[in-house]
């Protein structure tokens, strides 16, 4: 269906690349009006709106699948193009990601009882000796809303915390974050400590983080540098579909 | 000219000999803590170890300042924030996680604030360096800002929804807060510091300039008016389009990040400030050598950068070679191009 919601359409002016718009405005190809004012509040932060279309949608017969693919995923997809862009900043992203995780109340416990899989498992840390989380959290909650599941093991992880993690989990992708150049040399201690025990080939790597450089992350043996949330999500993306491909 | 005359002329925009060097945020590293046996986190916290930690920055470094509060924690340690102090080769950080305060009606600074050991360790270590090197060498303390105090007492995701959710009792917080930054400013003054470094972390990684602008142009421009002092702003990070609003406030410098061309900075703020930095740390002065830093000197001296500067605390593990670059840079610089 066309996106019939005007403020809607007044957010898809904001992506200005015609490839991008193309593709997000197709994310609501068979979204009705209420998945696309789903996908609106959420964009606004509407939180308490968030949660009652969300409890509203499901009662009237929508799928969870369909409520999260075309209504908060997609909104998400607005909001993650507007902070790449800076057109809006951290606490516009955190009242979104306060709003999706409104809808997800009613989602989660329906698509964990049906077994259905995550686009993919991620672990996400700050590296030992760190506290800094607002970078990994926004990674967090960018992952979560492209529909990634992400266990947060929060600030000052170990490489053991990391391998157990990701182990218990069986995640596919770990990402690990540091703010201070004192701290960054810990993420290659942990990338080396993964192929002690001889696990390195199971996991794909990313690191991101204010003082790394893409020449940092390689010299470590990362997998991949996100120099910000949105890189984050396409890279786990992309190790999704390296994986599904091989 | 002496290096204090130096720094003071050109924080005054008045004429120097040659552009001034400074790091109005740390240049503690694990070698100069080694040299003179002053290793953190006691470097932080014992004002003759914090003293003699500080005074290397010229005596070792050949820089004209020195810079004794080298964290951005000692007043929130002051406050109650619970603190992670680490080890000699890693910073104290506050457990941002566990905030001490939800909001402005808990806002209270403790009776005995500036006799707080963690406040003593830099208004005591102020008096040490005084005494100790005399009047050539500029002393530049630290107070930290509203913002960065916000994000310590508060948390800052926290902190970040309430500017959505309740913009007035932003305000109200933050004036509050600022009640902290004006007392630990002025204790350090009358403890004998020349200037005053004035970080308030709203940088463009998080926030917007309009932000800038909505909450804090007034308060700094209040500092201004509070602190009989020259006051050297810092924000990490994107801020050109914050420095034009920056440049109104009436502080007499402000230190920029290396993400922040440094002509484009100075088109910027168009002569209304002066401008301190910006050598980038984790891709020049922590990973690289001597020539790739003097490069970056020569870039900020040919933009007309009124300080030469770091672009914030410097990585623990540089190098001292790389740090004795930069006043070397700005000698050979200034050699080449007098008559």
């Amino acid at each position: 269906m066309p996106v019939v919601n005007e403020e809607l359409e007044a957010e898809l002016a904001f992506v200005t690349n015609p490839q991008e718009e193309q593709h997000i405005r197709s994310l609501w190809d068979t979204a009705g009006p209420l998945m696309q004012q789903i996908s609106i509040s959420l964009i606004k932060g509407k939180n308490k709106e968030v949660y009652q279309l969300t409890e509203q949608a499901l009662e009237d017969g929508f799928s969870a699948n369909t409520i999260l693919d075309d209504g908060l995923i997609a909104g998400m997809a607005i909001v993650g193009v507007k902070f790449r862009d800076n057109i809006i900043f951290v606490p516009e992203v955190l009242v979104a990601a306060r709003a999706m995780k409104a809808g997800m109340e009613h989602i989660e416990p329906i698509l964990s009882a049906s077994g259905v899989e995550p686009k993919g498992k991620v672990i996400m840390g700050t590296v030992k000796g760190d506290l800094h989380d607002i970078g990994k959290n926004l990674c967090i909650m960018m992952l979560r809303g492209s529909g990634f599941d992400v266990v947060d093991l929060g600030v000052d992880t170990s490489s053991d915390e990391f391998i157990e993690a990701v182990e218990e989990n069986g995640a596919s992708i770990l990402g690990m974050s540091a703010l201070l150049t004192t701290t960054m040399p810990n993420m290659g201690k942990t990338i080396e400590a993964f192929e002690e025990v001889e696990m390195r080939e199971f996991v794909k790597i990313m690191v991101g983080g204010a003082p790394l450089t893409q020449e940092f992350s390689d010299d470590m043996g990362a997998d991949g540098y996100g120099k910000d949330a949105i890189s984050c999500v396409d890279l786990a993306k992309s190790f999704i579909t390296e994986s599904q491909a091989s | 000219m002496t290096s204090k005359e130096r720094v003071l002329n050109a924080l005054n925009m008045n004429p120097v000999d040659r552009t001034p060097v400074a790091n109005p945020t740390s240049v503690a590293t694990v070698e100069l803590m080694d040299l003179v046996d002053a290793p953190f986190p006691a470097a932080c916290r014992d004002p003759e170890l914090v003293a003699r930690l500080a005074a290397t920055e010229y005596t070792e470094l050949g820089f004209d300042c020195v810079t004794p509060y080298f964290s951005i924690i000692q007043e929130s340690s002051a406050l109650g924030c619970d603190i992670q102090w680490e080890d000699k080769d890693n910073w104290p950080t506050v457990r941002m996680n566990n905030p001490i305060w939800k909001s402005s009606s808990d806002v209270k600074v403790p009776s005995d604030f500036l006799e707080h050991r963690d406040i003593k360790a830099i208004t005591e270590s102020i008096r040490i360096l005084r005494q100790e090197l005399g009047n050539d060498v500029a002393i530049i303390g630290k107070t930290m800002g509203p913002w960065t105090l916000a994000y310590h007492v508060f948390g800052v995701e926290s902190f970040l929804l309430g500017t959505v959710d309740d913009p007035n009792e932003t305000m109200k917080c933050l004036e509050k807060l600022t009640e902290i930054s004006i007392l630990m400013g002025q204790a350090q003054i009358d403890a004998g510091a020349d200037a005053l470094t004035f970080p308030d972390h709203a940088t463009g990684d998080l926030v917007s300039g309009e932000y800038y602008k909505r909450f804090l142009q007034d308060i700094h421009s209040q500092m201004v008016d509070e602190i009989p002092s020259p006051l050297i702003l810092h924000i990490c990070g994107k801020t050109i389009d914050r420095m034009p609003y920056i440049a109104q406030t009436g502080m007499a410098a402000f230190h920029f990040d290396s993400k922040n061309d440094p002509q484009e900075a100075m088109e910027a703020v168009n002569g209304g400030i002066g401008l301190v930095g910006n050598i980038n740390n984790p891709e020049t002065l922590y990973a690289r050598g001597p020539d790739e830093v003097r490069s970056e000197v020569y870039k900020c001296l040919e933009a007309g950068v009124q300080m030469i500067a770091p672009e914030c605390a410097i990585p623990l593990v540089t190098k001292i070679e790389n740090l004795m670059e930069i006043p070397a840079a700005v000698k050979d610089w200034t050699a080449e191009r007098s008559p």
